[in-house]
């Protein structure tokens, strides 16, 4: 048992430290899901980047062939607590392809593909950014029904359908798309591959879905007669499922530690906040902290587990979910508790920039109308639980 | 970071299981339950030449001189069946601050006693007025000569009517309190044993002119709180690990009902309403687990934080309790039996609460660390 980390990976803790307070304006904090919506963020997000592909910390744990820095899984949940804690924006090359689309190229892609995409994503340039195209209209938790077809015709496929809650698909380069492409496959499962699309093709549309605060974070793609070429197919055809199923693993590597760092700083915030204006004074607030204090360091050890099966070998199952429901816990009770601090100043619009009335640049407001996305994004907490249950506790299948 | 456990640390487990369930199974738990004194003398013998009462006590007393962490697992099993036996108190409360804070004539008289399973102790702390906070001890002991006397009724004295010694903490002046190391059989003492729900041998002792000669001071006069902090910072986690294996059994009693219970044709595990309440007192039974060994672990090595036993403690008491609920929710009628064995965990969780603070105790103690602590991004 050693709950220690190294001096290699506390060295590079410091140097994450020092680089947030040189590059980040005074009070910094980029909020999750936040960057992708205006120019002004996206802009900065985009710079960040690219000196993190400088410093070789965008891709941590690449091996160093593909452009990455080849570190333990260790040191690249040390950079995801600290570059969520000090709010780095940049850190994910849109959705998926730091975490994801890189790794799953390096697991299942061809040496074209690889040579193509991966030093593109390391570069952190606008060149490398992705979307990643799953959920339907009609195949949200249910996945494995989507109807989005890609029919071979010749050296190409021709893919025609529609993808819902696309993240970043307007600032994306590229899109990390599933598809069906074996219809009458007994299990749905089987009929599913994964293909790279150039969001620059003919045949795409995306449209805008604003969320109820007027973000833009996710939109609807449209897919007219696409034209893909037969070589952006990844791994093979009607394996989709079962790559996605085994890549999941690298991007669980980095969501614990990021969840962790992001709720650490938001507790830290309401502390020193509370502690100025005599709030914490109060024993129902300072209780409530100390609560959701508990709750962060039982996530960050758990976490820790998560990480320490991977770095063993072992493929962790059903923890990341395990993870991801915890931390929707985590994140309502802190959206609830920032938004009871504030009180009636949490009224005022998390948008509005030049308000003179916003507290805490407006935080919390964001974490309140941006929490229940979080619980939808990557499994609801319903279907993670099923998971937790069907793996964790080995209860039989309940849906 | 490392979260396996060692060759010797996987034997602590694996022989205290074994051991466990062959020597103390549940119909021995009921049974104990029952019993006057609410132990087993022979299996506690037993226990003492497993070499547990002197685990982590240096070979000089007789110990094996293993590790806090060693001692967490060894806890964790206990709880995990249940063990009734005065084995927290005397090791865990007892055993602990006199290799801390005891005179080294003081640890060559006792410890070996200790390690060899001939004496049970137990710590005489909390009185009427109070539980964790030092303005409620009250019972006083008064300078006389070559002794104090004491005068006064402490409550919740766990095992007192088989203990053959207690630390009593007692008041000596009006800031100071003072650890003393008290022979059970001295005149003055009347012990007994107040009806628990749980039947778990909690005591009312009445000190009435004992005398106690000045040499069992265990620490310093009038700094014997130092010792109860002692007890709230570093053995809490001992105690949270029991709570830990329990609340871990209770969820694998619960899992295994759900699979075996068939209602609507289908295993009642099946069913979301049922797993997910499983699958969340499972998530927070795997979180208390990690927390457990932080904190252990941090003793183990030297740095203990008072501010993350707290948590620990807080995190315990809500996670025992709240495994239990559930745990009886998924068996329905049947949980709310005598008969279910999940009715001997349930019941002993008020006592595993209160034990070195409650939740509400903690979360003042994690507010006052908060209230001080520098936050990283202030660093800046």
């Amino acid at each position: 048992m050693d709950f220690k980390f190294s001096e290699k990976e506390e060295k590079l803790r410091k140097e994450i430290r020092e680089f947030a307070k040189e590059e980040l304006p005074p009070g910094w904090l980029s909020s999750m899901l936040e960057e992708e919506s205006d120019d002004e963020n996206w802009a900065f997000a985009m710079s960040m980047s690219k000196k993190l592909a400088e410093k070789g910390w965008l891709t941590m744990s690449w091996p160093e062939e593909y452009g990455g820095k080849g570190g333990s899984l260790w040191e690249q949940l040390v950079y995801s607590e600290e570059a969520s804690y000090w709010g780095i924006p940049g850190v994910t090359m849109g959705i998926g392809g730091v975490d994801w689309v890189g790794p799953s190229l390096m697991m299942f892609g061809t040496a074209e593909q690889k040579n193509k995409y991966l030093p593109l994503i390391a570069s952190g340039e606008p060149d490398g950014i992705w979307c990643t195209a799953y959920s339907e209209p009609n195949a949200g938790s249910d996945f494995a029904k989507i109807r989005t077809r890609a029919v071979r015709e010749g050296d190409e496929y021709v893919i025609n359908g529609q993808k819902i809650w696309t993240s970043a698909a307007h600032r994306a380069r590229w899109c990390w798309i599933a598809v069906k492409t074996d219809p009458d496959a007994a299990k749905p499962h089987n009929g599913i591959s994964v293909f790279v699309v150039d969001m620059k093709s003919k045949g795409i549309t995306v449209r805008p879905l604003m969320n109820y605060v007027g973000l833009h974070i996710f939109n609807e793609v449209f897919f007219d007669d696409l034209r893909v070429p037969a070589a952006n197919l990844v791994g093979k055809e009607n394996n989709g499922w079962y790559q996605l199923m085994h890549s999941l693993g690298y991007e669980r590597g980095s969501i614990a530690g990021r969840c962790y760092g992001y709720n650490k700083r938001i507790l830290d915030e309401l502390i020193v906040y509370t502690r100025g204006n005599g709030l914490f004074r109060e024993r129902e607030i300072r209780h409530k902290l100390a609560d959701i204090a508990v709750e962060l360091e039982t996530q960050k050890v758990l976490g820790y587990e998560t990480i320490w099966k991977m770095s063993k070998g072992d493929s962790p199952v059903y923890e990341p979910s395990r993870d991801k429901v915890f931390n929707d816990h985590i994140l309502e009770r802190l959206a609830m508790l920032g938004t009871e601090i504030l009180g009636g100043y949490s009224q005022i619009d998390p948008l509005s920039r030049n308000c003179k009335w916003t507290k805490l640049n407006g935080h919390m407001e964001k974490l309140f109308w941006l929490f229940l996305g979080f619980a939808f994004a990557a499994g609801t907490d319903e279907v993670e639980l099923n998971i937790v249950g069907q793996f964790g506790l080995k209860l039989p299948k309940s849906y | 970071m490392d979260f396996d456990f060692s060759e010797d640390q996987v034997m602590i487990i694996d022989s205290a299981r074994k051991f466990l369930e062959k020597e103390c199974p549940k119909d021995k738990v009921r049974e104990l339950k029952e019993d006057e004194k609410g132990y087993d003398p022979e299996l506690w013998s037993r226990m003492a030449e497993m070499g547990w009462m002197g685990l982590i006590l240096p070979e000089e007393y007789e110990g094996t001189g293993m590790d806090f962490f060693d001692l967490t697992i060894l806890m964790e099993e206990m709880g995990r069946n249940i063990l009734p036996a005065p084995f927290f108190d005397t090791v865990a409360l007892c055993s602990l601050p006199i290799l801390e804070y005891g005179t080294s004539e003081q640890k060559k008289r006792f410890l070996p006693k200790i390690a060899c399973g001939e004496e049970i102790w137990t710590l005489a702390l909390t009185e009427p007025s109070a539980g964790y906070e030092p303005s409620g001890v009250e019972l006083r002991a008064t300078s006389l000569q070559e002794d104090y006397v004491l005068e006064g009724t402490k409550l919740f004295v766990p095992y007192a009517n088989v203990a053959d010694r207690l630390l009593v903490v007692a008041r000596t002046s009006q800031e100071g309190i003072t650890v003393l190391i008290v022979d059970a059989g001295s005149q003055g003492i009347k012990t007994e044993v107040i009806p628990t729900t749980a039947h778990d041998k909690q005591c009312e002792v009445v000190f009435d002119k004992v005398r106690v000669p000045k040499d069992n001071v265990l620490g310093e006069v009038d700094k014997g709180w130092e010792i109860v902090e002692f007890l709230l910072q570093r053995v809490s986690v001992l105690k949270c690990a029991e709570m830990l294996g329990g609340a871990q059994f209770v969820l694998e009693m619960a899992n295994s009902y759900a699979k075996e219970r068939v209602q609507f044709d289908k295993p009642i595990g099946s069913f979301q309403a049922i797993q997910h309440k499983l699958a969340e007192v499972f998530i927070n039974v795997e979180g208390l687990r990690r927390l457990v060994y932080e904190a252990a672990w941090n003793i183990s090595t030297g740095s203990p934080s008072r501010l993350l036993t707290s948590m620990v403690k807080a995190k315990a008491n809500e996670v025992y309790q709240q495994t239990c609920i559930q745990g009886v929710k998924v068996h329905g009628a049947i949980g709310f039996t005598e008969e279910l064995d999940l009715s001997l965990y349930f019941l002993r969780t008020k006592a595993s609460e209160f034990m070195l603070g409650d939740t509400g105790f903690h979360r003042e103690r994690i507010a006052v660390e908060l209230e001080d602590y520098q936050p990283l991004f202030m660093s800046v």
